[in-house]
């Protein structure tokens, strides 16, 4: 209310009570009216009813139930009383609210890169698994002699299993002794050599290395190859000019990757070329690409046609993407100083929370970098496409501390890190 | 103690690091002597060795005793000195003054702090990029700027590193 008008509402009374529309009145205080506050159009609708929350979790003590009467009879039959009293005071031993807490799938540092339960073991990923069962205690190395039979009994076997390709022809004096170099290596290696109560151990170990998995993918499978026909298809329909079908081909990039990235175009330059002929008109365009996640590209590109060059400007910066070391992920290594030409760039670390305080176009590649806290100083020119470049090669040239602390042999420690756990 | 020796120290440096040299030398002076100890210490070089004019043997630079200094042998007496080189990029890559020889720079311990901060101390500004050093002459001797802090010592700044 200001105080040059009079407050209507309490000083003038209507001489004739008559309907009219509604006076909007004036209040002394600041919020609109009770009947001019905005009401929803539909009910609120709470997250939890449309199913975007998760259900909570039943306390422990409910989703790890004891046993029931009739759990426990059928317990019974298939457990003698000794087993069913070990497997009581198994359940008594650790508590549901430790079973919730720990009972989980790990996510900490020493998870494995893929699930297992190691209920199977698996040829390639997992270990050989060491022999248990218990050691003979007659056990003793064989005898010249019983090695030598245990030798050439194994390697006749396996003579029988796989024969040699081509069988020399018996010649006079010859003992019929000529075999692959593979038997006679898998014999040394895994004929038995010790002798036990009942007669030769077997040696165990195979030669041979576990075999490779052969079928690897599903690629060739006619349902996977249909569907890839039909995700070709949809990608094809979502780009009918075809603008990037070749950065598709050459990248791997699917639309949605392709269009969930960050790019903009910084700079449009007209330039002409004067020739003997005239003057030729064209575009420079420079583009920026950057996941917002610590990548990003520069792209430029020149030519006659406006919509042309921007989309070949902006392809270029999505190719030429690149990794940029990030604090933190949110700010850039301390002080970084770039220079193309007469531009110098001055990039500087900034505290959680500061912002981007810096230029339009160093904001625009900052934020499609994932760098959310920095301050820049571009002191001497300001040429916006050298601005880019001198910025792009600031955030490229950073002194990673680690590296550096490899070159001087010293440790360095990040203190953010050591004194306050990361809590800062 | 003169600045303008020092200076040429740290111009050469500099330059036979974007060379990419091994080894190296300067003229032997006390000052020079300190410094350059106290770079190595920090890691920025990987050796410092007296000798003359020719450079000692690489293969025993540690175990090496050099000729003894005297009168008609001290004018050529030279400090020779390995240069690092990391991933391809020298680890000494830049070296400046900070006092000049006409206009010498003191600090005391709450600059050097400010310094050792981050922060910018008087017209001096300070150490933002990762493993950089400042080296001050105090009364204990040439310190890396943090040693100082740390013994609350300050002094007359030499030379940012970096």
């Amino acid at each position: 209310m200001s105080v040059s008008r009079p407050a209507r509402c309490l000083f003038s009374h209507p001489p004739i009570p008559t309907v009219r529309p509604r006076v909007r009145c004036r209040n002394f205080h600041t919020s609109p009216n009770l009947c001019e506050r905005r009401r929803p159009r539909f009910p609120n609708i709470k997250a939890a009813d449309m199913g975007l929350v998760d259900k909570p979790m039943p306390p422990p003590q409910e989703l790890f139930r004891a046993y029931s009467e009739e759990e426990k009879a059928l317990l019974a039959k298939k457990y003698t009383p000794e087993q069913i009293r070990a497997i009581e005071a198994g359940e008594a031993a650790i508590r549901p609210e430790d079973l919730d807490r720990q009972g989980v799938v790990r996510t900490d540092a020493g998870t494995l890169p893929y699930l297992d339960d190691f209920r199977h073991y698996r040829n390639v990923v997992d270990k050989r698994p060491q022999d248990e069962t218990p050691e003979d205690p007659n056990t003793r190395f064989m005898t010249e002699e019983e090695l030598g039979r245990s030798f050439s009994d194994y390697f006749h076997k396996l003579d029988k299993e796989n024969p040699p390709p081509v069988r020399k022809p018996p010649q006079a004096g010859d003992q019929q002794f000529n075999p692959t170099r593979l038997n006679l290596l898998r014999a040394d290696y895994e004929a038995p050599s010790y002798m036990g109560t009942n007669g030769p151990l077997p040696a165990g170990q195979s030669l041979l290395a576990p075999a490779l998995p052969k079928d690897f993918s599903l690629d060739d499978t006619p349902a996977v190859k249909k569907e890839a026909a039909q995700e070709e298809d949809d990608e094809n329909a979502r780009d009918q000019l075809g603008v990037y079908k070749q950065l598709r081909k050459q990248t791997g990039l699917t639309m949605d990757d392709i269009m969930k990235l960050r790019v903009k175009t910084l700079v449009i330059n007209y330039v002409t070329n004067q020739t003997r002929l005239g003057k030729i008109q064209s575009v420079l365009v420079l583009a920026i690409a950057g996941n917002g996640n610590g990548r990003l590209g520069v792209g430029q590109a020149k030519g006659q046609e406006m919509e042309n060059t921007l989309n070949l400007a902006r392809i270029a910066a999505i190719r030429n993407m690149q990794p940029v070391p990030r604090y933190e992920d949110r700010t850039v290594y301390g002080e970084v100083e770039g220079k193309v030409s007469a531009v110098k760039v001055q990039l500087m670390a900034r505290p959680p929370g500061f912002g981007l305080r810096c230029q339009h176009i160093i904001f625009e590649m900052a934020r499609a970098a994932g760098i959310h806290d920095l301050a820049a100083r571009v002191p001497r020119s300001r040429n916006k496409m050298n601005t880019v470049k001198a910025a792009y090669q600031a955030l490229m040239k950073q002194r990673i501390p680690d590296e550096v602390a490899r070159g001087l042999g010293k440790k360095l420690v990040d203190v953010r890190k050591v004194y306050y756990g990361g809590r800062v | 103690m003169s600045l303008v020796n020092l200076a040429h120290v740290c111009s050469h440096l500099q330059n036979a690091s974007r060379a990419r040299l091994g080894l190296t030398s300067v003229p032997s002076t006390n000052l020079h002597l300190t410094l350059l100890l106290a770079l190595q210490n920090s890691g920025f070089l990987s050796s410092v060795t007296r000798g003359g004019i020719t450079p000692p043997p690489m293969d025993q630079l540690s175990s090496y005793v050099p000729e003894p200094v005297t009168q008609s042998n001290i004018a050529t007496r030279r400090l020779w000195l390995g240069l690092k080189y990391w991933n391809n990029e020298p680890v000494l890559s830049e070296m400046k003054m900070v006092s000049k020889p006409t206009k010498r720079v003191w600090m005391d311990v709450e600059g050097l702090g400010k310094i050792v901060r981050g922060r910018q101390a008087g017209e001096i500004k300070g150490l933002t990029r990762p493993g950089e050093c400042m080296y001050v002459s105090t009364d204990k001797g040439i310190l890396e700027s943090r040693e100082c802090v740390e013994r609350r010592v300050g002094g007359m700044l030499l030379c940012r590193v970096l």
